[in-house]
């Protein structure tokens, strides 16, 4: 029984870890209809800033925490001002494969420079709470509460700002028709500018969360990444509580298989997910689908 | 019959013969063999780009598994020289249509998709095979006292054959793989050029720009994605099983993302959707490459810079940008998107 729990804690934890990653994803993907590939190297960023910024610098955790999620935040608003906001003017057909090249470039240079500066050797994170607490016959280590708690509120604050706030108005309203938002008088240039902010914060403290779990490394955060867009993907453009539930019942689903067949099968049996997933509904299991019968 | 071939065939066939020339003339001006492996192994990113520019430039589809069906290729070609004995050379036919029959495989997964879908099916294809490839370490087969995985395991899959160049040339092997490479990357591009041009080669694109209307034309819109997967699998098919030959191994590798990164580079940076793009964006990626190589650590670094920056500033390539110099007339195509800036 005590491999059942220990298997089900860590796929909750892993799947909390996959929801943060992916809410991030699924906001730049609901607003502005493109991937941002450079999403899993600000989750490096976000661990890396914290580790310099308390191991480094000698500030205190919550310092170090702000910084990581500050980090996150202004590479996010580059990448827009710098890369995105280019592309998107050149006006092309197919812009969405173009940013996504040049922000999987801006992830190879982020994630070297970050090689270049810290090495390759996998580092310690200083932010973990170590210890554990037992409920019953459940042993939950405080680091996976944390990640937990995390998760869920970073999805209600991000939930309420959308349904409640101006800005999230705003970006919901961007997010259905570009045009239309404009026309109504919402600065759409700042819009974008706020999501990809937002997502680079959420990202960068996603980056740290997942560092107190695994060890710090300048490739961390490709993997996630890619497992968080085939979550979203699963889950459907426009959803963020879709893309969280999707991302706690694969990731229990991967700790699972992972378990009774093997670690290498964990991936092979997401991917598989997907396809089925993907060829039975298009638009994602809960999202607005648009289908054009040809 | 002008306004169908575009640009008149005759400066591509010059073109052509003018680069036949240079290659030939190559390996004799050429002393170093890592000069001319290096070319070698430049062509080979050169025929995957001109595939890839042809699934994405082409036919508009994003798909980022040509490394899968490269090494599926080379694998099958590999696997089929050691399981079943058979010579390189043999195994080279047969291994480009397994290549074939998985992608389409892929291309079926792909078909109700679009977008950034298919980009994102077909690199987690990439990925799983890449992982399972390099996590396989039970033995499959023992060869004396060795034991030999499956896929060849981490250290990839060897001593299956080769060439056959060294028992005819000896020392100079080397020259004789590169024309070995020279000739199917010449195959490669002479088919694809005719492919571009003939109607099939106009499906492809009319599916590109507006899908809704070539299918009210009647291009069969699946059919079509399917042919173009099926043909850009052949020859990668074909250039990974030649790879397999002359590197005389096939490993885990050659499936990594910078790999990937690195073609996508290279047809971006050329002009996506231009014949010759592939071919100039390798020449100017691979000798940037080499040129920083004195930089060491700095290379991956700088080819990241490079390729965001090409993207922004050039979204067309250097092909495109040639032809809006050499091309006085105004543009006569109208932009797609009534998109102003703000």
């Amino acid at each position: 029984m005590n491999t059942f729990y220990s298997v089900l804690i860590s796929g909750l934890t892993v799947g909390a870890l996959y929801a943060i990653a992916s809410i991030g994803l699924s906001l730049v993907w609901g607003a502005l209809g493109v991937l941002n590939m450079a999403h899993g190297a600000l989750l490096t960023l976000g661990g890396y800033v914290a580790y310099a910024a308390i191991t480094g610098l000698g500030l205190p955790t919550g310092i170090g925490v702000l910084a990581a999620v500050l980090a996150g935040a202004v590479a996010g608003g580059l990448i827009y001002l710098l890369v995105v906001r280019n592309v998107l003017r050149q006006g092309m057909a197919d812009f969405e494969a173009n940013v996504m090249i040049a922000t999987v470039g801006i992830a190879i240079a982020l994630e070297n420079g970050i090689l270049l500066v810290f090495g390759g050797q996998p580092l310690k994170q200083p932010v973990t709470v170590d210890g554990s607490m037992t409920l019953g016959p459940l042993v939950l280590p405080w680091q996976s509460l944390i990640i937990m708690v995390a998760a869920v509120a970073a999805m209600a604050v991000i939930a309420t700002a959308l349904a409640r706030t101006r800005m999230g108005r705003a970006i919901r309203a961007t997010a259905q028709n570009r045009d239309a938002a404009r026309l109504m008088g919402v600065a759409v240039d700042r819009v974008y500018l706020s999501v990809l902010m937002i997502s680079g914060a959420v990202a960068g403290g996603c980056g740290l969360l997942l560092s107190s779990m695994v060890q710090l490394s300048p490739s961390l955060g490709n993997d996630p990444m890619l497992k968080a867009f085939i979550m979203c993907v699963v889950a459907g453009l426009g959803t963020l509580p879709g893309a969280v539930l999707v991302s706690f019942g694969l990731a229990l689903l991967e700790a699972w298989v992972q378990y009774a067949f093997g670690a290498r099968w964990g991936f092979p049996m997401l991917l598989c997910a997907v396809v089925v997933v993907l060829i039975w509904r298009p638009g994602g299991l809960m999202g607005r689908v648009q289908v054009r019968r040809m | 019959m002008r306004a169908l071939i575009g640009r008149p065939a005759a400066f591509d066939v010059t073109v052509a013969l003018l680069l036949i020339a240079a290659a030939a003339m190559v390996p004799v001006l050429v002393d170093s063999r890592y000069v001319l492996g290096q070319i070698t192994l430049a062509l080979f990113y050169a025929c995957i780009a001109s595939q890839w520019n042809l699934v994405f430039g082409f036919a508009g589809i994003f798909s980022l598994a040509p490394l899968a069906i490269f090494a599926v290729g080379g694998y099958a070609t590999a696997m089929l020289c050691f399981f079943l004995g058979w010579s390189v050379w043999a195994a080279l036919l047969p291994g480009a249509l397994v290549a074939v029959a998985f992608s389409g495989l892929v291309g079926l997964a792909c078909l109700r998709l679009s977008g950034v879908y298919v980009a994102l099916l077909t690199l987690a294809v990439t990925q799983v095979m890449y992982l399972l490839i390099s996590t396989d370490t039970e033995c499959f087969v023992q060869v004396g006292t060795v034991c030999r995985q499956l896929t060849g395991g981490p250290g990839g899959f060897s001593r299956f054959g080769d060439l056959g160049t060294r028992e005819l040339l000896r020392g100079n092997w080397m020259i004789g793989n590169y024309a070995i490479v020279c000739a199917m990357f010449v195959l490669v591009m002479a088919s694809t050029w005719v492919i571009v041009k003939s109607p099939i080669g106009l499906a492809f694109r009319a599916i590109r720009d507006n899908p809704g209307y070539a299918v009210a034309r009647g291009v069969n819109r699946f059919r079509v994605q399917l042919l173009v997967f099926g043909i850009s699998a052949f020859f990668m098919g074909l250039a990974g099983g030649v790879y397999a030959g002359h590197f005389q191994v096939i490993g885990p590798t050659i499936l990594q993302l910078p790999t990937l990164m690195f073609i996508i580079a290279i047809v971006v940076i050329g002009g996506v959707g231009t014949f010759w793009g592939p071919l100039v964006g390798t020449i100017v990626l691979v000798g940037a490459d080499e040129l920083m190589r004195e930089a060491g650590e700095f290379r991956t670094l700088g080819l990241g810079l490079i390729i965001a920056t090409a993207i922004v500033l050039m979204p067309k390539g250097l092909v495109g940008r040639m032809r809006q110099l050499f091309r006085p007339r105004p543009n006569r195509r109208a932009p797609t998107q009534v998109e102003n800036a703000k």
